[in-house]
């Protein structure tokens, strides 16, 4: 005959003591596994802004990214971005050039595309409209949030790819044409994937899509 | 063996990738921001640390002290500053390089000018006497790899002496002296007579820097004429 053993006390609470850590380390893995957790999102129709037409939606995994465009800056660089969102181009394009607390890049739209990812290419693309003029002439303080227009190493080289700098950049200044700044959302971009080792991302995360607000 | 190579790799792997805004920019390493708000958007950095560039990584400069820094800043800005943005803008030079040493393949030089990356590198520990002078030697040197058409090297050999013949080269020679001639003879210096460009160079940095008086040298007049006529066709407000 079995003899029925009663757990003591002491027995009871390592029990519950051991459930307990198991439910909280269920939880923690899941929470930190969740990057975009802690990160507000910012639904573009619950702000009012002044001028609404330049007013562009960036959406990616963790949320909106609210960017205000300048065209009395670059008038220019501003009319091809608001171009090639409103033909859709923009949409599931890499970030194939992050560097932590620095800038995100994307808007390859040759190589950069979720459906036609080329490693070896990627950052070089084209998106068939041609290259544009720089303008950099005007005095543009490219403080955090900042988004402009990227080049190869000569200028006038701009056509689709932008970056979005994570912190403040004075020497960007008459280097590069600027077109915006990020005005809600910053903390989204840091959630953007990087790599320790390398400027250019293995597994990008992508835009899911950039509109103009109106 | 092994073991060292994956010790190794695994160091590099670990180590982070930093992104320096200052080289991404202008390709040299080791650079600080001196002083970015100037009246005509020069940028000045220092050398934090030596450094090597070029191909061969031939070219080679180490860093100075803080009181060295400061002391060059104030004559490099000084000498600069008679340069207009607009101007700078034109000849497209941006970016000044302070460090101690300079040298390429060895040689000493008290700057180098590079057209391309818009940045002009000065050694600060060059020859006292001739600092300020050297600075507005080199800024032409940008100017003239900028506009190579105007600076007609050929024109310019016809001002001399037809017994006149430059070197092959402008270290192809033992004379490099900065020394001003008071007997100028068509050339301002010894260095004047190595070849064409630095002659031209010789003959802006004196001109920029009040460094001569009317003479009856006819070749030196010429030369003189030829400069300023070229610098204003780059820019007609350009005063010397």
């Amino acid at each position: 005959m079995i003899k029925k053993i009663k757990a003591s006390k002491s027995e009871k609470w390592i029990f519950f003591f051991l459930i307990l850590l198991g439910i909280f380390a269920l939880s923690f893995t899941m929470i930190i596994k969740n990057k975009c957790l802690f990160i507000k999102n910012f639904d573009p129709k619950t702000i009012s802004f002044e001028k609404p037409k330049n007013i562009v939606v960036l959406n990616v995994e963790c949320g909106n990214v609210i960017i205000e465009l300048y065209p009395e800056v670059s008038p220019n660089a501003v009319k091809r971005f608001k171009k090639l969102i409103k033909l859709n181009f923009y949409d599931n394009v890499a970030f194939h050039r992050v560097i932590k607390d620095k800038l995100v890049q994307a808007g390859d739209l040759e190589f950069g595309k979720k459906d036609n990812l080329d490693y070896g290419k990627i950052g070089t693309g084209k998106s068939g409209l041609g290259t544009i003029k720089s303008e950099i002439e005007a005095e543009f303080d490219f403080k955090k949030g900042s988004v402009g227009l990227a080049r190869t190493l000569k200028y006038d080289t701009e056509d689709s790819q932008f970056f979005i700098i994570l912190n403040d950049e004075p020497l960007f200044e008459g280097e590069y044409t600027p077109i915006g700044k990020v005005i809600y959302g910053i903390e989204v971009l840091k959630k953007i994937k990087y790599s320790h080792r390398s400027e250019f991302v293995l597994r990008p995360d992508f835009i899911n899509y950039i509109k103009m607000l109106n | 063996m092994k073991v060292f190579r994956l010790v190794l790799l695994s160091f590099i792997l670990i180590i982070p990738s930093k992104a320096n805004t200052i080289y991404n920019l202008i390709k040299i390493p080791n650079l600080e921001i001196y002083e970015l708000k100037t009246l005509n958007n020069l940028k000045y950095f220092y050398a934090e640390k030596p450094f090597r560039l070029g191909v061969q990584r031939n070219i080679s400069c180490t860093n100075s002290d803080k009181q060295t820094y400061d002391e060059k800043f104030k004559i490099i800005s000084k000498n600069l500053n008679k340069y207009s943005k607009k101007f700078l803008k034109k000849i497209n030079l941006k970016y000044i390089v302070m460090c101690e040493n300079l040298s390429i393949s060895g040689i000493n030089t008290a700057g180098i000018p590079d057209h391309l990356m818009k940045t002009l590198i000065l050694d600060l520990k060059f020859d006292e006497r001739y600092f300020e002078r050297v600075i507005h030697h080199e800024l032409f040197h940008i100017i003239n790899d900028g506009f190579k058409d105007l600076f007609n090297e050929d024109e310019w050999k016809k001002f001399n002496d037809k017994s006149f013949k430059y070197a092959e080269c402008s270290t192809c020679t033992k004379k490099l002296g900065l020394n001003t001639y008071r007997n100028t003879k068509g050339f301002f210096s010894e260095y004047s007579k190595t070849i064409p460009s630095e002659d031209m160079a010789e003959v802006f940095s004196h001109l920029i820097s009040n460094k001569y008086k009317d003479t009856n040298d006819n070749i030196l007049n010429k030369k003189i004429k030829f400069i300023k006529d070229k610098l204003h066709k780059i820019d007609n407000t350009f005063k010397f």
